[in-house]
């Protein structure tokens, strides 16, 4: 569904991401992971085109996207969450998920800015994800936890093909981040293909099929999770060398 | 991916109850007799001049309008949008000239030509938001200036149009009571076209794209925003209302100048009058123009029309900014203060 080839990120002689390439395959909850600096955000940077690769090509469904504009991409299908959750602040909850439902061209941009049957489905997510309560908060009397609920919820506007998460799990609570992984299994039962990145080991192993192992730009490793947490190669990236020391 | 969740139908009940609670709650909040009573008033005004000369009042209102106008036209750019131009007296001047020389050439009035050399300044807006509008923030606000300048001078040296000397326009054969009565009229249509114009754009998919932006770029693209053409039509509406502002303003006066129309004071006072009214908000702007006038005025016939009457409205401008940081009408609306006949947002 989603293919990567020898995607390149350069950042004058950084090579943030340096010939990356795996594929994401349609329905599948896909996981990048990788230690701090491995280039795994920048990669999901070049995949939703916030940032211009440098090299290399990424396809989505049969068709080259690497060349589109971030609005484009999105209207194809593929939505995306920031890391840092960036909503939008001076705006309901209502307002910023609406803000993400599919607009077509020029008719639509006199259209009211939010109209009932809009309101309906942002409803149904956030109940989906069970938080109609905040419905219309302001963007930023939100809590974090609230915050990566409603990035999350928003991407669900636009009905993707593909979400890319980008640390759905980082800096939440237990509790929450029980919440969140039933969120993704829910809908990738329903048929939604998943690409996420992610550092919490526990969520990774629950919720993959597929394990892609990202270090210094480079993918060393991908595969089912059992086989990927065996790798030699992994477990130097991860450790950096520390067990073979202990073991001199 | 269709989104069909079971089990929540109560739940959506009850929230469906909720928000049309909440929706007639705005709506009870709206006076609209407000602004329609002012209008009515506003066309009744100049009928004091059967009783007497009022050329000063009309004098006055015209030029309030004038600059609702132009100050809720800026907003949609500067507030809406967050982009801060400071080069916007360009399209008061495009449009100005353009009118005067359709005047003075063709005979054909501002009043008639006003829409046509909107157009016009809008496509010039486009044109030129395509180059500015890729930088934001400081680099933004400096290549407005730069705009400004570039015009100036080419406006200074344009001898078709008179350069620095400016161009005499015909004057109108009505009598000195009258004169000024049909650009009353088609200002105040202008200014209240506009305050209209920024509603609607303001509660549009456009608007609500235009507000995204404003807050993170990034985000609003990767919401699916086409953020370029949205910024460039945003810039190109602005532009329009100004010009046909300028277009009747160039008539009214009935001189064009450069140092009349491509000053930055005018485009500094639409800033601050969408600052002091409240950024962003519809209602704002023109609370703003109508304060920053009469501040203006009162301080002219206390000080005299020296220097320092600028400092009598900069230090009340200052003064009001301290207890009302986002504008008169936004830190209201945020205290949840503001008078239901303000609220027009």
């Amino acid at each position: 569904m989603l293919e990567v080839r020898n995607l390149c990120k350069y950042f004058g002689g950084i090579k943030a991401v340096d010939g990356c390439s795996f594929t994401v395959e349609q329905g599948s909850i896909t996981a990048l992971i990788g230690p701090n600096g491995a280039g795994k955000t920048t990669a999901f940077n070049c995949i939703s085109r916030v940032l211009e690769p440098t090299k290399g090509q990424v396809w989505l469904e049969g068709e080259r996207i690497d060349k589109l504009r971030p609005h484009q991409i999105t209207k194809r299908g593929l939505s995306r969450t920031f890391q840092i959750s960036r909503n939008l602040a001076d705006m309901t909850v209502v307002e910023n998920m609406i803000l993400q439902s599919k607009t077509d061209g020029w008719r639509d941009l006199f259209k009211p800015s939010v109209s009932p049957d809009e309101v309906d489905k942002a409803m149904e997510i956030l109940d989906f994800l069970g938080i109609t309560r905040i419905a219309y908060e302001d963007g930023h009397n939100l809590s974090y936890g609230q915050k990566k609920l409603m990035d999350f919820g928003a991407l669900l506007m636009s009905d993707p093909k593909i979400i890319l998460l980008d640390e759905p799990a980082g800096g939440v609570n237990p509790s929450l981040l029980e919440e969140i992984i039933g969120h993704i299994q829910a809908l990738n039962e329903r048929g939604l293909t998943v690409l996420i990145v992610e550092h919490n080991m526990d969520l990774i192993m629950r919720l993959s099929h597929k394990v892609v192992v990202m270090a210094q730009g480079q993918v060393i490793c991908d595969g089912p999770p059992e086989i990927v947490r065996e790798d030699e190669a992994v477990l130097e990236a991860y450790l950096g060398g520390v067990l073979d020391k202990e073991a001199a | 991916m269709s989104m069909t969740f079971e089990d929540s139908g109560a739940v959506l009940e009850a929230r469906k109850q909720y928000n049309a609670k909440l929706a007639q709650q705005a709506d009870k909040r709206r006076a609209w007799w407000f602004p329609i009573a002012v209008m009515a008033l506003l066309m009744v005004l100049p009928a004091l001049q059967l009783v007497g000369n009022y050329n000063y009042l009309l004098h006055m209102v015209l030029f309030t309008a004038s600059y609702v106008a132009m100050a809720s036209s800026w907003n949609i750019l500067g507030g809406f949008t967050g982009y801060i131009s400071l080069g916007h007296t360009v399209f008061f001047a495009i449009g100005g000239y353009l009118a005067g020389v359709l005047l003075a050439r063709y005979g054909i009035s501002s009043l008639i030509s006003a829409p046509l050399v909107g157009l016009v300044a809008a496509g010039f807006g486009y044109l030129i938001g395509l180059i500015t509008l890729r930088v934001r923030g400081p680099s933004f606000i400096i290549s407005s200036l730069a705009l400004l300048m570039i015009v100036r001078i080419l406006f200074d040296n344009w001898h078709f149009i008179g350069g620095a000397n400016g161009m005499a326009l015909p004057v109108t054969d009505l009598g000195v009571l009258w004169a000024k009565v049909p650009y009353y009229y088609a200002m105040i249509a202008i200014a209240a076209l506009t305050v209209i114009c920024a509603y609607k754009i303001k509660h549009s998919k456009f608007g609500l794209g235009l507000r995204a932006i404003s807050k993170d770029e990034v985000k609003a693209e990767s919401a699916g925003i086409n953020t370029r053409l949205y910024k460039v039509l945003a810039f190109a509406f602005s532009a329009f209302f100004i010009a046909m502002a300028g277009a009747v303003w160039g008539e009214y006066l009935t001189y064009l100048r450069p140092n009349i129309f491509l000053i930055i004071l005018v485009a500094a006072n639409m800033m601050l009058m969408c600052i002091l009214g409240g950024k962003g908000t519809i209602a704002g702007p023109v609370i703003g123009a109508i304060l920053l006038v009469a501040f203006n005025e009162f301080f002219v016939a206390m000080m005299g029309a020296s220097e320092l009457n600028i400092l009598g409205t900069g230090a009340i401008m200052a003064a009001v900014l301290l207890f009302f940081p986002l504008g008169v009408v936004g830190t209201l609306a945020k205290a949840g203060k503001l008078p239901r006949i303000l609220n027009w947002d």
